[in-house]
C-alpha cells in the first residue's frame, strides 16, 4: 500500500513539473527554429524568454550556448564571448566546458583579435581536463595564424593534427608564394627599381630605374658645369625623391604582393573550403 | 472477516487516500489552472515580466518589443511610460516623442511624459524647434516647467540664435551655477574671434604674417621663406638674363604670395570654427555632467 | 572556483562595456580577407568636360611621377586629389589658390601641431571643403 502511495505521489508529482519543463522545450525548439531559419535577433530574444523563465536552470547551457551563436552569426563578437563566457559558467561536463572555450577561440578569430586566440589555444592545451583534444585545439591554432597572416605557424600547428593535412599544405603553399619584403628593399637600395621588378612589377621597376637614372645624370652634369645650385636642387628634389621613392614602392610592393598571396588563400577557405570554419 | 478488521482495513485506506488528497490531488488541481496560464509565455503577464527584466537588464530595443505587445491587451500607465523610455534610451527620439505624448492626458504620469517628451525633442538637436515647442502651451507642465525652461535656455548655447539678456537665459539656473554660466554667455556673445579681413591684409603686407596672426606660426614663417626665396630667384635670374628661369620664379612667387593671402583667410575662418567647436564642447560636457539639472525618472 | 569567479569579473566587466542594440539586425558574413593597402584610383571624372581633361591629367601624373616617387604627401587627401576636389568644389582660379595655400602647407616642416586630426594611416586630414571660405562648410 505504502508502495503504491509512493508510486503514485511521484507520478503526480513529476506530471507537475514536467507540463511546465514541457512548454519551456517547446519554447526552446521554437528558439532554434527562428536560429535555423538565420532570424538571429529574434532567436535572441526567444533564448533569452527561455532563460528567463527557466528555474531549474536546465536550458542556461543551451540557450546562452545559442544567444552567442546567434551574436556571432550576427558578427557581434563582444555579446557573443560574453554569452559564451555565461554558458561555460553554466556547463555541466567536460565537453560542454570545451565547446564553449571553443565558440570563444573561433569568436576571437573572427573579431581578428587573433593573439588573443592563440593565448586562448595555449592556455587550453595546457589545461590536463583536455589532453584528447589536441587535434581541435591545434586546428583552431592553425585558423589564428592564418587569419593573423602567419602561414609558417599555420603549417607547423596543422601539421601536428596530420603531416599531410590539407589547411596545412594550404599554408605552406601560401608562405611559399610570398616574396622577401626585406630582399626587396635591399636590392633596391643597390639598383632602384630592382625591387619592383623581383615582385613582378616590372613597368614600375623599369621606370623608377629610368627615373633615377635620368636624375642622376642631370645631377651630375650640374656639378660638372659647374652648377652647384642647380646640382643640389635637382638631387634633392627629383633624384633623393625617385631614390628614395624607389625603396619604399619596393617594400609596398613585396607587402601588396603578399596581401594578394594571402588574401587569395582566405577567399578559398571563405568560399570553397568544406571543413569546419570559425 | 469480522466487521471490526472489515472497519479497520477501510479507514487505514481512507486515511491514506486523505492523507494523498490533502498532500497532492488538491494542490496539483488548483496549480493546473495557474500553471496553463502561467505556461503560456508570450501571455500578457509573463510578456510584462520579462519586458520588466529586459529593461532592467538595459535591453531596451527587446523590452520595447514586450511592451509593445503587452500593450495591445492592456492599458498601464507605467508600462506606456517605459515603452516610450526605451525608445528614449536608445536614442530613438522620434519614436520616444510620439509615444510619450500618447500619456499627455489621462494618465497620472501626464506631468513626467511632458517633461520626457521635451528632453526628447531636446536631444534631436533642433534646437529652435524646441524653443517653439517650449512656448506651447498644450504641451507644457506645471511640475517641470523650471526644467523645460532651462532647457530651453540651454539651447541658446548650442546654436546661433540671437542671445536674450543675461539675466533672462541665468534666471531658471540654481545660484551655485551662475558663474560659470555667465562666463559661458559672455564666451558666445563674445567670441574670440580672428578677422578674415585683417588676416588677408596682413598676408598682403608681409607674406605668412595673416597666418602667424591666426596662430599658424609655421605655416607663417614657411610661407615667407618660400615667397621670399622665390622672388628672390626670379630677381638673380632676370638679373643673369635668364628669361626662362626668371618668369619660372616670377610665377612661382605669384602663386605662393596669391596662396598665402587666400590661406591666411581660410586660416582665420578655421581658427574660428575652432573656437566654436571647442566651446560647444566644452559646454556640453558641463551640461551632460550635471544631467542638464533634470531630475532622474525611471521606475 | 577560480576560474568561475574570474569568468563572472570578466562577464560583469564586459557587461559593462557591451553595446546597446540600437536596431534589429541581421546575420552577417565577415569577410575573412586582410585590409590591402590605399592606393591611387585612376578614375575619369566625367560631370564636365574641363574636370574630364583635369582627370586625365591627374591620372598621368600618378602613373608617370607620384606612383613611382614614394609617398611623400603628409596630408589626406594628397595635394594632387585636393587639387582636383578643390577645381571640382569651387572654380579653376579658387582651386590654385587652395592649392598653393595647401602646397605651402605640407612643404612646412613643422605641421601638425594639434591643428589636423591625425588619421590611423598616420597622415592629416585635410579635405578642400575647409578652405572654400564659406564657413557653414567648415567641419572641425
Amino acid at each position: 500500500m505504502n508502495i503504491r502511495l509512493s508510486i503514485i505521489s511521484f507520478l503526480l508529482l513529476f506530471s507537475l513539473v514536467s507540463k511546465g519543463q514541457d512548454h519551456l522545450t517547446l519554447w526552446y525548439n521554437h528558439a532554434n527554429n527562428l536560429f535555423n531559419n538565420k532570424l538571429h535577433y529574434d532567436a535572441v530574444t526567444e533564448y533569452k524568454r527561455v532563460l528567463f523563465f527557466d528555474s531549474t536552470k536546465s536550458y542556461h547551457y543551451s540557450a546562452n550556448y545559442k544567444i552567442g551563436e546567434s551574436y556571432k552569426a550576427g558578427a557581434k563578437f563582444d555579446e557573443a564571448i560574453r554569452y559564451f563566457s555565461f554558458a561555460e559558467l553554466n556547463a555541466r561536463d567536460r565537453e560542454e566546458i570545451f565547446q564553449t572555450k571553443a565558440q570563444i577561440i573561433r569568436a576571437n578569430i573572427l573579431r581578428k583579435t587573433t593573439a588573443r586566440a592563440v593565448q586562448l589555444c595555449d592556455e587550453l592545451e595546457k589545461d590536463g581536463r583536455f589532453v584528447d583534444k589536441r587535434d581541435t585545439i591545434n586546428y583552431w591554432r592553425g585558423w589564428a595564424f592564418m587569419f593573423a597572416n602567419e602561414w609558417q605557424s599555420a603549417a607547423n600547428s596543422f601539421a601536428l593534427i596530420n603531416p599531410s593535412h590539407e589547411l596545412k599544405l594550404l599554408a605552406e603553399r601560401t608562405e611559399k608564394a610570398k616574396v622577401s619584403v626585406t630582399f626587396a628593399k635591399v636590392i633596391s637600395y643597390i639598383l632602384p627599381g630592382a625591387g619592383a621588378i623581383y615582385s613582378g612589377k616590372f613597368l614600375s621597376g623599369l621606370m623608377s630605374l629610368g627615373w633615377n637614372a635620368l636624375a642622376g645624370y642631370w645631377t651630375i652634369n650640374s656639378f660638372i658645369e659647374k652648377r652647384a645650385f642647380d646640382g643640389i636642387v635637382v638631387g634633392e628634389l627629383v633624384w633623393l625623391r625617385f631614390y628614395r621613392g624607389a625603396i619604399r614602392n619596393a617594400e609596398d610592393i613585396a607587402i601588396e604582393k603578399n596581401l594578394e598571396t594571402a588574401n587569395k588563400s582566405l577567399r578559398f577557405l571563405q568560399n570553397e573550403y568544406k571543413g569546419i570554419k570559425p | 472477516m469480522n466487521l471490526s478488521k472489515i472497519q479497520e482495513i477501510f479507514s487505514a485506506q481512507s486515511k491514506n487516500y486523505l492523507i494523498l488528497f490533502a498532500l497532492f490531488i488538491l494542490p496539483f488541481t488548483i496549480s493546473l489552472s495557474q500553471i496553463s496560464s502561467d505556461n503560456n509565455l508570450l501571455s500578457p503577464k509573463n510578456r510584462l515580466k520579462f519586458g520588466d527584466y529586459l529593461y532592467k537588464e538595459k535591453d531596451y530595443l527587446r523590452a520595447a518589443g514586450e511592451y509593445k505587445e503587452y500593450l495591445k491587451t492592456s492599458n498601464n500607465d507605467t508600462v506606456q511610460f517605459k515603452f516610450a523610455n526605451s525608445f528614449f534610451k536608445i536614442g530613438r527620439f522620434i519614436e520616444a516623442t510620439d509615444n510619450f505624448k500618447g500619456l499627455f492626458f489621462n494618465s497620472l504620469l501626464s506631468e513626467e511624459a511632458r517633461l520626457m517628451f521635451y528632453e526628447s525633442n531636446f536631444f534631436r538637436n533642433n534646437f529652435k524647434t524646441f524653443r517653439e515647442l517650449a512656448d506651447q502651451s498644450n504641451y507644457k507642465t506645471v511640475k517641470y516647467h523650471d526644467e523645460i525652461e532651462r532647457l530651453k535656455f540651454t539651447t541658446y548655447f548650442f546654436d546661433d540664435a540671437i542671445l536674450p539678456d543675461e539675466n533672462i537665459i541665468l534666471k531658471p539656473f540654481p545660484d551655485s551655477v551662475q558663474s560659470q554660466l555667465s562666463q559661458f554667455y559672455y564666451q558666445k556673445k563674445f567670441p574670440k574671434q580672428k578677422s578674415i579681413t585683417t588676416a588677408a591684409i596682413f598676408s598682403a603686407i608681409i607674406p605668412g604674417a595673416g597666418k602667424i596672426y591666426t596662430g599658424e606660426i609655421g605655416d607663417g614663417i614657411t610661407t615667407f621663406i618660400s615667397t621670399a626665396l622665390s622672388a628672390y630667384l626670379a630677381y638673380t635670374n632676370f638679373n643673369a638674363d635668364h628669361q626662362f628661369r626668371g618668369w619660372l620664379f616670377t610665377g612661382l612667387t605669384a602663386f605662393f604670395y596669391g596662396g598665402s593671402i587666400y590661406g591666411s583667410a581660410a586660416s582665420a575662418q578655421i581658427y574660428n570654427a575652432r573656437i566654436r567647436f571647442n566651446f560647444e564642447n566644452e559646454v556640453k560636457v558641463y551640461f551632460e555632467q550635471r544631467d542638464y539639472f533634470l531630475p532622474k525618472i525611471d521606475f | 572556483m577560480m576560474a568561475r569567479l574570474l569568468i563572472s569579473f570578466l562577464f560583469i566587466t564586459e557587461i559593462s562595456c557591451a553595446q546597446t542594440e540600437r536596431v534589429k539586425w541581421e546575420s552577417q558574413q565577415v569577410s575573412y580577407e586582410l585590409p590591402a593597402l590605399q592606393h591611387h584610383y585612376y578614375t575619369i571624372d566625367k560631370s564636365s568636360f574641363g574636370l574630364s581633361i583635369l582627370s586625365v591629367a591627374r591620372n598621368a601624373y600618378y602613373f608617370f611621377i607620384s606612383d613611382l616617387d614614394g609617398d611623400n604627401c603628409a596630408f589626406s587627401p594628397s595635394c594632387s586629389t585636393f587639387y582636383l576636389q578643390a577645381i571640382k568644389e569651387t572654380s579653376v582660379f579658387k582651386g590654385t589658390l587652395m592649392f598653393a595655400d595647401r602646397f605651402t602647407r605640407d612643404i612646412n616642416f613643422f605641421k601638425g601641431s594639434g591643428h589636423y586630426l591625425l588619421l590611423p594611416s598616420n597622415k592629416f586630414f585635410d579635405p578642400p571643403y575647409n578652405y572654400t571660405l564659406h564657413s557653414e562648410k567648415i567641419k572641425y
